[in-house]
């Protein structure tokens, strides 16, 4: 995982599988990271997520939660066909919004 | 036909072991890149599930895998845990249901294999551990692919 801070925005770019055991050690980075920089927005790409589970659901929704406290926005970014449907059979995208492309890094 | 069966311990690091495994069994068969996905994900989830709910994150409970496929190209997959049981399997299967919502689950992972499968049967018994099968049928090969 790679991250940036731009002008209020935090940037998270995922890469290859993001299964359990990756989540499990991400997870605290990114909270530490919201949590440092207090973002007004939150972009998570997974351009080059090769494969993605429901911890990785769980995951987003778990972020989502974070900012709202803070009043952040957050956005999915860059989902492959795949891992659209599997995001899509959570109903996630009646709560946040999912755009393609946008800053990489 | 043809049949594997792996067992291994509930360590967080075997999943990935798993779905590969899985994956690599079934190439003599030729899935396609949209089955091979479906497969990887449906055995993480279920692999998963026997870990963080059937031995809740203890690192040494087994995890029984069965896969075999028969001639008309169906698949059965059985993953089966010696863990805690789920207590009532209809609200475990509600999508976004979860008892570990602290540990940032989302709840979908049964919804995701019962999608994914052609065929899914959960059995349990509480304090004797889950079952999960799953059944599914791969696309006829064409001229071409054989
Ligand atoms: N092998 C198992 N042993 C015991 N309980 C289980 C097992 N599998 C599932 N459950 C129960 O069923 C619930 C729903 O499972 P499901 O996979 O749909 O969601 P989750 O695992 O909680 O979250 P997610 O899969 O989205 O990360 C779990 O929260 C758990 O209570
Ligand atoms: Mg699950």
């Amino acid at each position: 995982m790679k991250h940036q801070y731009i002008d209020g925005t935090l940037y998270f770019y995922f890469y290859g599988d993001l299964d359990n055991l990756t989540v499990c050690n991400l997870k605290d980075i990114c909270i530490d990271l919201i949590e440092k920089y207090r973002p007004k927005m939150v972009r998570l790409d997974f351009e080059e997520v090769t494969f993605i589970d429901s911890t990785g659901i769980g995951f987003v929704l778990a972020r989502y939660k974070q900012l709202m406290k803070s009043g952040g926005e957050l956005v999915i970014c860059n989902l492959s066909k795949a891992n659209m449907t599997l995001f899509h059979m959570s109903g996630i995208f009646q709560i946040m919004k999912y755009e393609r492309n946008g800053v990489k890094l | 036909m043809n049949k594997m069966r792996l067992m291994f311990t509930s360590k967080l690091e075997n999943e990935a072991f798993a779905r590969t495994s899985v994956v690599a069994f079934l190439m003599p068969i030729n899935p396609s890149v949209d089955e091979i996905m479906e497969i990887k994900t449906m055995v993480a989830e279920a692999v998963v599930n026997c870990m963080i709910h059937g031995y809740d994150g203890k690192e040494e409970g087994d995890i029984q895998l069965d896969v075999q496929y028969d001639e008309n190209r169906m698949i059965t997959i059985q993953i089966q845990d010696y863990g805690c049981g789920i207590e009532n399997i209809d609200l475990a299967m509600q999508p976004l249901y979860t008892t570990k919502e602290h540990l940032e689950r989302s709840g979908m992972g049964l919804t995701i294999m019962s999608t994914f499968a052609d065929d899914f049967q959960i059995t349990s018994t509480l304090e004797r551990g889950t079952t999960v099968l799953i059944k599914k049928q791969l696309h006829v090969e064409s001229e071409e692919e054989k």
